[in-house]
Formats: C-alpha cells, structure tokens, sequence
C-alpha cells in the first residue's frame, strides 16, 4: 500500500495540495472565460491526477536512485512515464471538459482544455517530475530513519548480550567454595549449613534478576552485596569484617545494577582472602550535589602474585558506568601502601 | 622418625593445609573414617605448612592451592618433592592445567568422602613404590601463568623468607643450588639459574655469565681488562664476571 493512500490525515493534505495547484493553475491558465467554469474544470482534474502522480512513488521505488543506479536509464524511465502521465492528463481533460461543457451548459471547459492543451500536457509532465523527485526524498529520509532505527536495535542487542555476559560473571570460584563450605556444615551444624543454601540462593536469584534492569535502587543493590558479604563471612570467618557509611539521601537514588558488587567481590577474593589475618572491607556511599559517590576500601598484601586476567572486572564495569552513565571518568582505583580503594563517581538520578 | 613407607599396615601420618576453618574441617571429618590415617596438623597457612613439614615429617600433604602470602605452589617451591602431595583446589584453570599436565593427584572442591578415599588410596600406592611426584615440574607450569614472579621464597630450617625481587642484587650458581644475594646477605635455594631466569623479569634480571644473574637496576659500570675479559662492577663494589653472550645480551638492553 502507498504510504499516502494508506493513511487518511495524510491523504487529505496531500488532496488539498492539489486543490491548491488547481487553484494556482486557475491563475495562470484562465483565459477569458468564466473563474466558475475554468475552476470546475481544473480542480478535480488536478485531484484525479494526484492519484495518477502516485505511481511515480511505484517507478521511484523500482528505479531507487542508489550508487547503482544508472542515470541513463533513470532519465529514459521518467521521461516516458513523465509523457505517459501528460497523456493521460490530456485524455482526462478532455472528457472532464466535455463533461463540464454539458453541466454548465457552455463550450467554456472545452474551449480551454483545446487553447491550452500544450501548457496543460507540459504542466503534467513538470508536475509528475515534482511527484517523482519527492518520492526520492521520501523514500531516502525512511531509508535513514530504518537504518537509524537498525542502529538504535543493534546496540539493544549488544547490550542486552553485555548484560547476559555481567549475570554470567557469577564468579565459579565463589560457587564452588560456598558449596564446599555448605558441604562442610551439613554434618557439624545442619542449621547453619541451611542458611548458608538460603542465602546463596537469594544472592544468585537477585543477581538473575536485578541484572536485567537498566536501573535499580541502591538499596536493593546494597542488600544483594549484604547477601554476597553474608555468605564469605560464613567461608572466611572472622578473617572478614565489613562496615558500611551509607548517606541517608543513597537509598533514593537509582544505579545500574552489578556496580558495587563487582567491588565488594574484588575486595574479598584480592584483598581479605590474600591476608592472613583478613581485614575490614569499609563501604561507603554519598551524595554530593548531583553526584553520587562509592567508595570500596580494603586491605590489600601488596607483594601479592596478580595473576593474568585480574583487572577485568574493573575495566567492565568502568565501561558500563560510561555507557550507562554517561561519564569518562566512573571507575578510580588506586592501591597505595596496603590499601585497595575503588571509587564509583557518577550523576544522582532518582 | 616413623616414616610410613613400605609397611602397610603403619597409619598414615597426614598434614592438612587450607586456610579455610571450614574446608579442613570437612577434610578431617572424612579422614576421621580411615583408622589408618592420622591426622598429624592442621595448618591454617602456607608459613604453618612449611613448618610442620619441615618439624613432622608427613607421609602426605593435602594442600590447598589458593591461600593468603604463600599459596599451595609457595609451599612446593619451599619443601620440594620430599612429601607426596594431594592438591585440593576450588577452580583455578591454570593450576587444573598444571595437575593434568604432570598426572598428579587433586581433589575439586566440593568433593565426597569417596573421592578422598580414592586419592589416599592412590598416594598410598606412590609411598609403596617410591616414586617422586613431579612436583617441581607443576609448580613451574602453574608460574607459567603468574610469571614474571615479583618475590623469591627461601626456607631456611623451618622458617621461611618472602624476598622482593627488587631487594635481590644477584643470583649465583652453587652446584645444585642457587645463592642469593642482597645486601651484601646470601640465602641458599634449591633451584637452578635457568629455572629462575625463565620466571623473572627479563627486563630486570639478565644472565651475565653461566653462573651470574644480575639484577640490571644494580650495574654502575663495565670494567674491560687487557684479556678481552670484562666484569660488571656492582653499586656496591662487587665485581662479577661477564661472559661473551653475557655482553652481547647486557648491550641489547642498555
């Protein structure tokens, strides 16, 4: 279907477009006889052969006028469909101009459709031309509006893929530890090897199901970290202290998900796990204006061996943050004497 | 010394390392069901590992791999192949590569009561027939994926030393050990030049002669005497000999 035809809002603009040129070619055209007759001649003939110029939209698609197209053959085609349409246009006239001759019981219609048959056959053909060189506008601005569309779709995908990849990130070292140590329970305290399946069933489920949210609120960010640091503490015992500085204003505000766990995660498996005597993961979390400020300390052994690969994590979820957020500068970590610190700066939005 | 080797029916004295409460709970539980294993210590760390080895001489290790400051390839590197050893790693790619590669027996956490005794089953039969375990060999492939190392482990009775490479001055070649020097201090290491060289930084470390790899930051300057022969003069006055290939591979870095 046309897209004009299909529509009717649009039909009736483009119909009145037509009335106009027959009122503009009412101008130019009248002779010396009545504006009545010379009026009731032109205008339907310009609406009948607005439906005639519609073809043009099928000749423009079938020749698009793309890096193959060859302009000679583009120039025969409209200059033949450009005559036919005149022809058609006389034709039309013709007869409409008998027919107005009858209904107004005077020679006016013909009388004008026979002077001035060869500017209203030029007329036609410039006319057809206009239809075909707005059809090309037309077909070139959807072309740019599907292929922006395509684009807008393609980084869905990529980044529905990105976050499918951030659920799988579920680290397997954490698995397989958290199992071994629900194993180690189920005999010496039943109860507490419970709690431990409980909890690491909430910390994977939330971690399935915040990660495909564009946006969560902190808090419930902050509950599934609770959940994370609940389950190490039960693996590393006392090796494991955490405390939280929370701002009363954090808990209104709303993060992508997965953007302090990642943190906390790194905390514990290259910081508490590689001391001996653990240490205290301190989180804290503010707002300053119309930033919002995380920060991730922990003590770190800095003569510890980095294997390949760590560093990862980080530089994920730094793209994220400039993704998601929109800013350069999302992730800073710096290690100095001891001390891991990784800092999450990016606006507030609530 | 009541070494199980050779009799059978002697129990089997065992040293459990993790630095998991937990984990070497789980261990003992299930060691608990064998009379004829004794646990004789429980180490918490890689220090503590080194120390019982060196102080109770075990007829087995069941040793984690990934612990805080000394991890389970820490403690080989340090006691060498003397004890037959059973790995127990949650999941760590390199190091499952390293145990495949060399065929030497590991536990993957969670394992059952049954895996455990199969394990034992096979070390018993390595203490039977007398046969090393290629411990050295996987201790090398799983630093494959860490190297270049940034520190050097020496034991010495049953304390052990953590020395930052960039402490060390040089490494000297003594028969089948290698001596390190910092500071105008050497420690002695069971280890070989080559091995050393292909685990360090080959930015910072370069072998200037077959028995000499030097710390380059510590060069002040190359000394030629009439003989063709040159010798590198250290920060602190310490004059070392360069071979040949020694030269041509200091020139290509300087």
């Amino acid at each position: 279907m046309h897209p004009i035809l299909g529509n009717g809002r649009r039909l009736l603009i483009y119909l009145l477009a037509w009335v106009l040129v027959g009122a503009l070619l009412t101008v130019a055209l009248r002779e010396d006889g009545p504006w009545l007759i010379t009026l009731a001649f032109l205008i339907p003939l310009c609406l009948v052969f607005g439906f005639v110029a519609l073809s043009a939209g099928y000749i423009c698609r079938a020749f698009p006028l793309d890096v193959r197209a060859r302009i000679g053959n583009l120039i025969v085609v409209h200059l033949v469909a450009g005559t036919v349409a005149g022809g058609i246009w006389i034709a039309l006239a013709a007869a409409w101009a008998r027919a107005v001759d009858w209904l107004s019981n005077s020679t006016g219609g013909s009388a004008l459709a026979d002077s001035q048959a060869l500017p209203l056959f030029m007329v036609a053909i410039l006319l057809f031309w206009l239809a075909a060189v707005c059809h090309y506008l037309l077909l070139a601005f959807e072309a740019s509006r599907e292929a922006e569309s395509r684009t807008l779709e393609l980084s869905l995908t990529a980044r529905e893929a990105e976050l499918k990849a951030l659920r799988a990130q579920i680290d397997p070292h954490f698995m397989f530890n958290s199992l071994h140590s629900i194993s180690a329970l189920t005999t010496s305290d039943p109860v507490a090897a419970r709690r431990m399946c409980l909890l690491l069933a909430d910390f994977l489920r939330d971690t399935l199901r915040l990660g495909s949210n564009q946006r969560i609120p902190f808090t419930e960010e902050l509950q599934l970290v609770d959940q994370f640091l609940a389950i190490e503490q039960i693996r590393l015992g006392a090796r494991l202290r955490v405390t939280q500085t929370l701002d009363a204003a954090v808990a209104r505000c709303l993060v992508p998900p997965l953007i302090l766990q990642p943190l906390v995660e790194n905390a514990v498996l290259h910081g508490i796990a590689q001391l001996i005597e653990g240490g205290t993961i301190s989180v804290v979390a503010q707002c300053a204006g119309p930033m919002l400020t995380i920060t991730v300390t922990n003590p770190c052994d800095p003569d510890r061996q980095r294997s390949r690969g760590v560093g990862l994590g980080l530089e994920l979820l730094r793209k994220r943050l400039t993704t998601q957020c929109g800013v350069t500068e999302g992730l800073r970590a710096v290690e100095a004497a001891g001390s891991f610190c990784a800092t999450i700066h990016i606006p507030v939005v609530t | 010394m009541t070494g199980a080797t050779g009799a059978t029916s002697a129990p089997l004295r065992v040293i459990v390392v993790d630095d998991e409460e937990l984990a070497r709970r789980v261990l003992c539980e299930f060691l608990r069901a064998h009379a004829d294993v004794t646990v004789v210590a429980e180490c918490a760390n890689g220090f503590e590992a080194v120390k019982a080895v060196s102080e109770l001489a075990p007829d087995l290790l069941l040793l984690d791999v990934q612990m805080p400051k000394l991890d389970g390839f820490d403690v080989i590197d340090l006691i060498g192949n003397a004890v037959p050893v059973v790995f127990v790693t949650a999941f760590d790619s390199f190091a499952l590569r390293a145990f495949e590669m060399h065929a030497v027996d590991y536990l993957m956490k969670p394992f059952g009561a049954e895996r455990l005794t199969a394990a034992l089953e096979r070390a018993r039969e390595r203490i039977r027939s007398k046969l090393a375990q290629p411990l050295r060999a996987v201790v090398g492939a799983a630093r494959a994926a860490t190297a270049p190392v940034n520190r050097i482990l020496i034991r010495d009775r049953s304390n052990v030393h953590v020395i930052p490479v960039e402490k060390i001055d040089y490494f000297e070649s003594q028969d089948d050990y290698v001596a390190i020097w910092t500071g105008g201090r050497s420690y002695l290491k069971e280890e070989t030049l080559g091995e050393l060289e292909r685990l360090l930084s080959p930015d910072r470390f370069i072998r200037i002669h077959r028995r000499y790899l030097l710390n380059i930051t510590r060069l002040a300057k190359i000394e030629q005497s009439l003989t063709e022969s040159r010798s590198a003069i250290l920060q602190d006055g310490t004059e070392l000999p360069i071979s040949k290939s020694g030269y041509a591979r200091l020139r290509e870095i300087l």
